[in-house]
């Protein structure tokens, strides 16, 4: 990974949390502009992808997992955060820096199916950016959840005073409803590309590949939530519960699976 | 220049019916602002006029015109109407100013209206011709004052009564009022604030069950809402977002299964219960179920008192803030006026010097061009270095806000020129 551009990106995520985390140390002018701000750093990040991935000989791996899902994370953060989203900066910013600044120390390790897939196989691409555009709405929708039971919780217990400016309780739930189906969508198609490419590429069987088959049940695992919600009504916290859960699962899959199973996502 | 003032009379000092003889419509502003420029009352001048507060701004050195005007009006009871007029004066004028516009200075703290007052007050002014170099800062710099205390502190979001405190809740749940629907379940006087504040906040629709048919119709008719027949209320309960219950009932009237059903029905949207009722008229259960947010009348009480420790802590950064700046207002104001005196004094140096030159004419043409030159540069230098010194504490004054030496260091010059 090339190090100074992203170490630039991270810089920008800070200035980004420092501007919700203590809007006094932050010039006005920047306080009004965070949005921008991310926007700026989310397009910087994006470019440094694309110019690896077009530039270099490209072979995606851990760093390069997380740092997709910073900048998903972070063009979430984008797209949501209007006016004084302060509650969401504070969850989401640390998030996308946590993600880059371990992509940046973690040791480089090819995700092993790669050897055998051809180089130019455009499904590759396209299933890469599904499952981190699906990866960034569901982190959304959790942090999102997590605010949810947090304002929740506080009127339950008639704690007005820890609420401050939070949104309201609909709209969180709305958000994160939204997200979650927005990630859903992502992580369905990103797993149909995912099986072209290995169609395309690969001579043995991929249905049974362990990382496949986990994925399948977060999908399903989503699916039932979204079933819960659109089927039954079930929303508030039931949806919270289960995207702070299902993200969970998808992080663990991203960074622990990968090194635990013997499977063709895994590294090195 | 003159110094700057604020006169006039509020909600604090006179009773409405001062205020009301002392109201001024647009067009006795706009005839006012001319008559104090022409009778040469003051330089510049704006004048507030609300049904709260009648103030005049203005620029003057002798304000003996103004008080003149102010003296022929009278109380109700023909008294003379000073009593319940206040002056400022120079940094306090510009601070009471930067209260009143960022609604400190308002019977009900952090009302957004009066910000607009002021702009009207500006505007008349403006096309008044009666804003000048002083108060034409001073208005732009209180706009953007405001702007920063309604921005910056939470003044605006403060608000007071029950009705409130239940319009506060309703929207940290939903966020919006204007596709909600709210039954109220009796008429009792808060179960009608608390319906009246929503209904004034956009509510959809307010359904109205009482024990007495007729008093819900009577009700209802008030706020535009609909009566609907007692026994009808639990059957209600599933088509509505909001339920203020305030009757007189000795035992809860609804009950945890009751409000399981509505959820059903909503499909577990949350459902927000209001019960201003002593006993209550809701079972306390209720607060258990998952999508069911109760909350009873000390509940309402202590969102009333977070709110009013909030309007406190805000309206004392808010003070700080505007005194902070009414400072700086006058410390820029002061250093632009030396700035005008430090340019005069400049230039009287520079017709002394030339006037010098002048005089030695005859004894300068015999040097060469090259000697002419250096003296006319010894010179120069001269005069500024002797300038230095004074122009220096002139600006260290102007900073500090210290009339006396600003006046002290002006004086020479000032005889000089007479």
């Amino acid at each position: 990974m090339e190090r100074i551009p992203y170490i630039a990106v991270l810089v920008v995520y800070a200035v980004v949390l420092l501007a919700h985390l203590l809007p006094s140390a932050v010039p006005a002018g920047l306080r009004e502009r965070v949005r921008l701000v991310a926007g700026v750093g989310a397009l910087l990040h994006l470019a440094t992808l694309a110019e690896e991935a077009v530039f270099s000989t490209w072979s995606p791996g851990l760093p390069e997992a997380l740092s997709a899902c910073s900048l998903g994370v972070m063009t979430a953060y984008f797209f949501v955060a209007h006016g004084q989203q302060r509650a969401l900066g504070i969850l989401l910013a640390p998030l996308a820096m946590v993600a880059l600044g371990t992509a940046l120390v973690v040791p480089h390790a090819t995700v092993s199916a790669l050897d055998q897939t051809d180089g130019l196989n455009v499904w590759l691409p396209i299933h890469l950016a599904l499952l981190f555009a699906g990866v960034a709405g569901f982190a959304l929708s959790s942090a999102v959840g997590v605010l949810y039971l947090y304002v929740r919780d506080a009127l339950k217990k008639k704690r007005f005073d820890r609420i401050g400016r939070l949104p309201s309780l609909e709209s969180l739930d709305r958000i994160q409803f939204r997200s979650m189906l927005f990630g859903f969508i992502a992580l369905t198609l990103g797993i149909g590309a995912g099986g072209a490419l290995a169609t395309a590429s690969f001579q043995e069987s991929w249905a049974l590949d362990p990382k496949v088959l986990y994925t399948l049940a977060v999908w399903f695992w989503y699916f039932v939530a979204l079933q819960a919600r659109l089927i039954l009504g079930r929303r508030g916290r039931w949806t919270a519960n289960f995207s702070i859960v299902g993200f969970g699962a998808m992080v663990f899959s991203l960074i622990g699976l990968n090194f635990i199973l013997a499977s063709w996502h895994s590294y090195g | 220049m003159g110094d700057l003032i604020a006169v006039g009379l509020s909600h604090h000092t006179a009773p409405v019916e001062v205020r009301e003889r002392m109201a001024m419509s647009e067009e006795a502003v706009r005839d006012r602002l001319e008559r104090l420029r022409l009778e040469g009352a003051a330089e510049e001048a704006f004048i507030v006029s609300t049904c709260n507060r009648v103030e005049v701004y203005a620029v003057a050195q002798n304000i003996g015109l103004i008080e003149a005007w102010l003296g022929e009006h009278r109380g109700p009871g023909g008294e003379p109407i000073d009593r319940y007029l206040y002056w400022y004066r120079n940094e306090e004028a510009v601070k009471h100013l930067f209260r009143v516009a960022s609604s400190l200075d308002s019977l009900v703290v952090g009302e957004p209206q009066i910000l607009g007052q002021v702009k009207d007050a500006v505007r008349l002014a403006e096309e008044s011709r009666s804003l000048g170099r002083v108060l034409g800062r001073l208005t732009r710099q209180t706009l953007s004052v405001a702007k920063r205390v309604r921005t910056e502190t939470r003044i605006g979001e403060a608000r007071v009564g029950v009705g409130n405190a239940g319009v506060d809740l309703a929207l940290q749940i939903f966020g919006r009022l204007d596709d909600k629907r709210a039954l109220l379940v009796g008429v009792g006087e808060m179960g009608q604030q608390v319906a009246r504040a929503m209904v004034g906040a956009g509510l959809k629709e307010l359904i109205v069950a009482n024990r007495t048919y007729e008093r819900s119709v009577e009700c209802a008719s008030e706020f535009g809402g609909t009566p609907i027949a007692w026994d009808r209320m639990i059957e209600y309960l599933g088509q509505v977002d909001v339920v203020i219950t305030a009757t007189g009932a000795t035992k809860p009237i609804i009950q945890p299964d009751d409000v399981r059903r509505a959820l059903r029905v909503r499909r577990y949207r949350p459902l927000f219960l209001v019960d201003l009722a002593v006993p209550r008229n809701i079972a306390p259960g209720v607060d258990d179920i998952d999508e069911a947010f109760l909350f009873n009348v000390d509940d309402l009480t202590h969102v009333m008192e977070q709110g009013k420790r909030e309007r406190e802590k805000a309206a004392a950064e808010a003070d700080a803030l505007v005194a902070d700046e009414a400072n700086r207002f006058m410390a820029r104001l002061a250093e632009v006026e030396v700035g005008e005196h430090i340019g005069a004094i400049t230039r009287r140096a520079e017709t002394i010097r030339l006037e010098e030159i002048e005089r030695t004419a005859k004894v300068l043409e015999q040097l060469d061009p090259k000697q002419r030159q250096a003296v006319e540069a010894m010179t120069k230098a001269m005069v500024k270095k002797l300038l230095h010194g004074q122009i220096t504490h002139l600006r260290n004054a102007a900073r500090e806000g210290d009339a006396e030496v600003i006046e002290t260091l002006l004086k020479p010059w000032r005889e000089d020129r007479g």
